[in-house]
């Protein structure tokens, strides 16, 4: 018999919290469950998009960070 | 020295041993994510840059003296002082963040763009800002946990623990701020297929 897997056992899976026994068997689900397997592409698609939004600092803020550290004794 | 073969606790073992450039390795790999959850509470680039050299200070100093808890994920430990230190800031504020121009920001900034056209840039850059904007839009309690886990690198146990809620909680405010961004976007994308095809 298939588990049934709630909403929030496919978040805990697409950011990789879902204990591995259960992470196994929610991958079996999602190759029979097509309702299941919807749900979950689109959390992981919103997941894509996120990464999108990852901004970078100015390279002089990094600079001012290693040179702080590289001057630093303690 | 191969970063990829190096976690961050041994980056971390080579930093306190005296090693500069472990430190560059481990600041590279994570300022990205560091600054972008700075950056969605405060919502202004150069207070966002001085709060992450802010936290980076912080935790030079808290490895350096031999203070650093080895227990947890690094990413998690240092996203949590950004937080805690943007959150900090926007009480003292008390006020409504700046909200920086996007025309203002530097695209040198960002190297992954670095071999891409001009066009291609400013389009990707609109597209990164608007959905900065949408995650903005989300309501507060979803935009919270959203931060914590996506960019902070939390878990939802230690959000859980962070914002007073169940991880019940925490897991149906992720799922409604996922959902909702994605809907906000397929609005998005239907208006401009319009906006192409008319009528």
């Amino acid at each position: 018999m298939i588990k049934t897997f709630t909403q929030d056992d496919l978040v805990l899976y697409v950011y990789n919290e879902l204990p591995f026994a259960a992470k196994a068997k929610l991958e079996q689900a999602l190759t029979q469950d097509y309702e299941l397997a919807d749900h979950c592409s689109e959390l992981l698609l919103a997941k894509v998009d996120l990464d999108k939004a990852l901004h970078s600092p100015s390279p002089k803020v990094v600079h001012n960070i290693l040179s702080y550290s590289r001057n630093l004794s303690l | 020295m191969n970063s990829v073969q190096l976690s961050d606790s041994n980056l971390i073992s080579l930093y306190v041993a005296g090693d500069e450039n472990a430190f560059e390795l481990l600041l590279n790999r994570h300022k990205n994510k560091v600054f972008t959850t700075i950056l969605l509470i405060v919502k202004d680039t150069y207070t966002a840059e001085d709060l992450l050299q802010d936290t980076f200070i912080k935790a030079i100093h808290t490895i350096k003296s031999g203070r650093y808890n080895e227990e947890g994920k690094f990413s998690s430990w240092i996203c949590r002082i950004a937080h805690n230190l943007a959150i900090d800031f926007f009480r003292k504020e008390k006020r409504s963040p700046v909200i920086t121009l996007e025309d203002g920001s530097n695209i040198l900034n960002v190297l992954s763009f670095a071999e891409e056209s001009a066009e291609s840039v400013q389009i990707k850059e609109e597209t990164h800002a608007r959905l900065r904007e949408l995650i903005q839009q989300l309501p507060p309690a979803q935009k919270e946990v959203l931060i914590m886990r996506h960019y902070a690198d939390m878990s939802f146990q230690e959000i859980a623990e962070a914002t007073g809620v169940s991880i019940n909680t925490a897991l149906g405010r992720m799922r409604y701020a996922l959902i909702n961004l994605r809907k906000k976007l397929s609005t998005d994308n239907n208006v401009y297929d319009k906006n192409i095809y008319p009528g």
